[in-house]
């Protein structure tokens, strides 16, 4: 983690130099970034920590922390092709090594057509989060992401290849754009795992394509328990089954002003399956996205989800865990000049529908985020954050928790970016 | 109470820069050879920005070495809308810090420049007359218009909708205009000259509310995947 730092800071003194100014461009773009945060937290230990609690800092890590570093890296390997990596790195008791959240290729080619192609190969995020578009997949609005994106980025990647076509409409002037967009993947086959014994979470922390991420200490997923197959380590990046999952989209965008996203994900896993001591989960799921820039430039997002994960056999109907998942979150923000202010509501449940009474995984609530962001320059940035969930969990009492809590969290930070994006 | 003040100190402001624009318009129609044209929205509103041209029957291209310029400067196309002779140089230097893959499918004036940053490509010569429509294939939000006219006649309005052309021109001639925003019918958008004085002006009344102005920029909100 040190050397990181010390390898950002670096950067950041020897990449002050003024960029050239013509002919071709670097081959290469980056971005290194690192934020040194301040964190005061209460409710349940974290889930990170191996807990049942939804935010990803507790009682325990109060303090100052190196809470993400990053390598953002995009090579050009001709006009329209580009590779991209990402690196990773948090400090936190899961693993504090470097590792990729996203490594891909991506072929835009120039077609004498109205129509533009895009092809993505390897392993990156669906197009879902419009919160998470900053370099790292990280936020320009808030620290910690809404439920869902944090849920995205805790158990969903694809590791496959998407094809996206998009046409202007010239017919309307030219500022409507619309683009569909469908993918297959495989090594997903574990997603749904987290949410149904985790349950929803509101964080920054993006699961990297090696992390064997904590379960909480549930009595079912013991060695004596009903689920005894399952390692008390979750990995949701693996193959189960050798099928295919796939997602698909549409997408109808308004200039700069509005852009609406509907979404399927289905990977589609065989749920009997276990291999590796994981458990594959049938998940699927729509979602919606909105995006818009309201009068008085105050920007809008709202996305909303709902989905089912079930996992084993079929036993009188209905499979062994059957959870019908949904959430959805309206963050309003607004820049003033270096400032920049914003605010989220997300709401968040899980219902049962399997008739296994051992393993209850409903939950619901709801959280509040307050953000503040000032940019003094491209390389320095300080947030602050305040957040703020209600939920009530009844498998918390298995391992004697409050099954109705408020867990709250402040985090100021520093944000450290370099690089020639 | 004071907005009601405030309005009617815009409304007097207006009056009186009206008053001046007229008078200046007065002014101007004396000089010989010179057309005013106006563009006025449904609803009387001065349209800023439009391309007006005046074409006769013999089609002309722009003397060599003729050039103008389409920046880009913080992702955006700057100017949103060019309007060039035929035959003329344009020049598409990258004023970012980050590249841009500059193309354009409009036939037949199609072309591409690989991807650049500063004054890295020489100028593209557009030689048939039609609208070139612009865009960068790293930032799908940039968009703007080049519009490629067979006559050296040509202007754009300002912030009052005006445009002051010279008024020289062959048999059968005609003033038309363009702008992205305007939704009415074709024939609405051009006029015979023979129709109207010489040295005198020429409005365009538009049927049709407008488009919204092009919006590709926001401080708001981030909108590319990056």
């Amino acid at each position: 983690m040190v050397r990181l730092l010390a390898a950002v800071l670096l950067a950041a003194l020897t990449t002050a130099a003024p960029a050239d100014d013509s002919g071709a461009p670097a081959r290469y773009s980056y971005v290194l970034g690192t934020d040194i945060s301040f964190v005061n937290a209460s409710g349940h230990p974290s889930w990170v920590s191996g807990s049942g609690g939804k935010l990803r800092y507790d009682g325990d890590s109060d303090g100052l922390t190196i809470s993400h570093a990053f390598a953002d890296y995009r090579f050009r390997i001709a006009d329209t092709l580009d590779a991209t990596v990402v690196a990773n790195m948090y400090n936190d008791d899961i693993d504090d090594s470097i590792d990729f959240t996203q490594a891909y290729l991506e072929w835009r080619p120039l077609t004498l057509s109205p129509n533009r192609y895009r092809v993505k190969i390897g392993g990156f995020y669906p197009r879902l989060s419009m919160e998470n578009r900053g370099a790292a997949w990280t936020s320009p609005y808030t620290i910690s992401s809404s439920a869902i994106n944090t849920w995205i980025g805790e158990e969903i990647r694809i590791f496959g290849a998407e094809l996206s076509v998009s046409r202007r409409l010239q017919a309307f002037g030219g500022g409507h754009t619309v683009s569909v967009h469908a993918a297959a993947f495989r090594d997903n086959d574990p997603a749904g795992g987290l949410i149904a014994w985790k349950g929803w979470s509101l964080h920054d922390r993006q699961t990297r394509f090696r992390d064997t991420l904590p379960l909480p200490p549930l009595p079912q997923i013991q060695p004596d328990g009903f689920f005894w197959r399952q390692d008390p380590f979750f990995i949701p990046f693996q193959e189960n089954d050798d099928e295919l999952g796939f997602y698909a989209g549409a997408e109808w965008q308004y200039q700069n002003r509005f852009l609406l996203r509907a979404t399927i994900y289905d990977n589609r896993a065989d749920p009997r399956s276990v291999v590796n001591r994981q458990y594959a989960w049938y998940t699927e799921f729509s979602h919606l996205g909105l995006q818009a820039t309201l009068p008085g430039e105050v920007g809008l997002i709202a996305q909303w989800m709902s989905g089912e994960t079930v996992m084993g056999p079929e036993i009188r109907g209905a499979h062994v865990v059957d959870n019908a998942y949904a959430s959805y979150f309206v963050l309003l923000t607004r820049a003033f000049d270096r400032h920049r202010v914003s605010i989220r509501y997300d709401d968040f449940e899980i219902t049962e529908a399997d008739r296994v009474p051992l393993d209850e995984n409903a939950e619901d609530g709801d959280a509040w985020t307050l953000a503040y962001r000032y940019q003094f320059n491209d390389t320095f940035s300080v947030a602050a954050e305040w957040l703020q969930i209600h939920s009530e969990r009844p498998a918390w009492a298995y391992n004697d928790l409050a099954v109705s809590q408020t867990e709250t969290q402040l985090q100021l930070s520093v944000l450290l970016r370099v690089g020639n994006r | 109470m004071e907005t009601e003040l405030v309005a009617v100190f815009n409304r007097l402001a207006k009056l009186v820069a009206a008053s001046m624009i007229m008078a200046i318009g007065f002014a101007d129609a004396v000089h010989a050879g010179e057309m005013r044209v106006t563009v006025l929205d449904n609803e009387g509103r001065p349209v800023p920005g439009v391309a007006v041209y005046v074409e006769d029957a013999t089609p002309s291209s722009a003397p060599a070495g003729t050039s103008a310029i389409m920046d880009q400067v913080e992702q955006r196309f700057v100017p949103h809308l060019l309007v060039v002779q035929t035959g003329t140089l344009v020049e598409f230097p990258n004023s970012d810090i980050v590249a841009h893959h500059v193309y354009s499918f409009s036939h037949p004036n199609h072309f591409k420049l690989p991807i650049y940053k500063g004054h890295a490509h020489a100028p593209v010569s557009f030689n048939e007359n039609g609208l070139v429509v612009l865009g960068c294939n790293i930032h799908d939000h940039m968009l703007a218009y080049i519009l490629v006219v067979d006559t050296p006649v040509f202007a754009t309005t300002d912030d009052d909708g005006v445009a002051m052309l010279d008024a020289q021109h062959g048999e059968n001639a005609t003033v038309s205009i363009w702008n992205p925003r305007i939704r009415d019918d074709a024939d609405n958008l051009s006029v015979s000259v023979d129709a109207v004085d010489h040295d005198t002006a020429v409005a365009f009344n538009l049927v049709k509310p407008l488009r919204a102005p092009h919006h590709d920029h926001s401080k708001a909100l981030s909108w590319s995947d990056y």
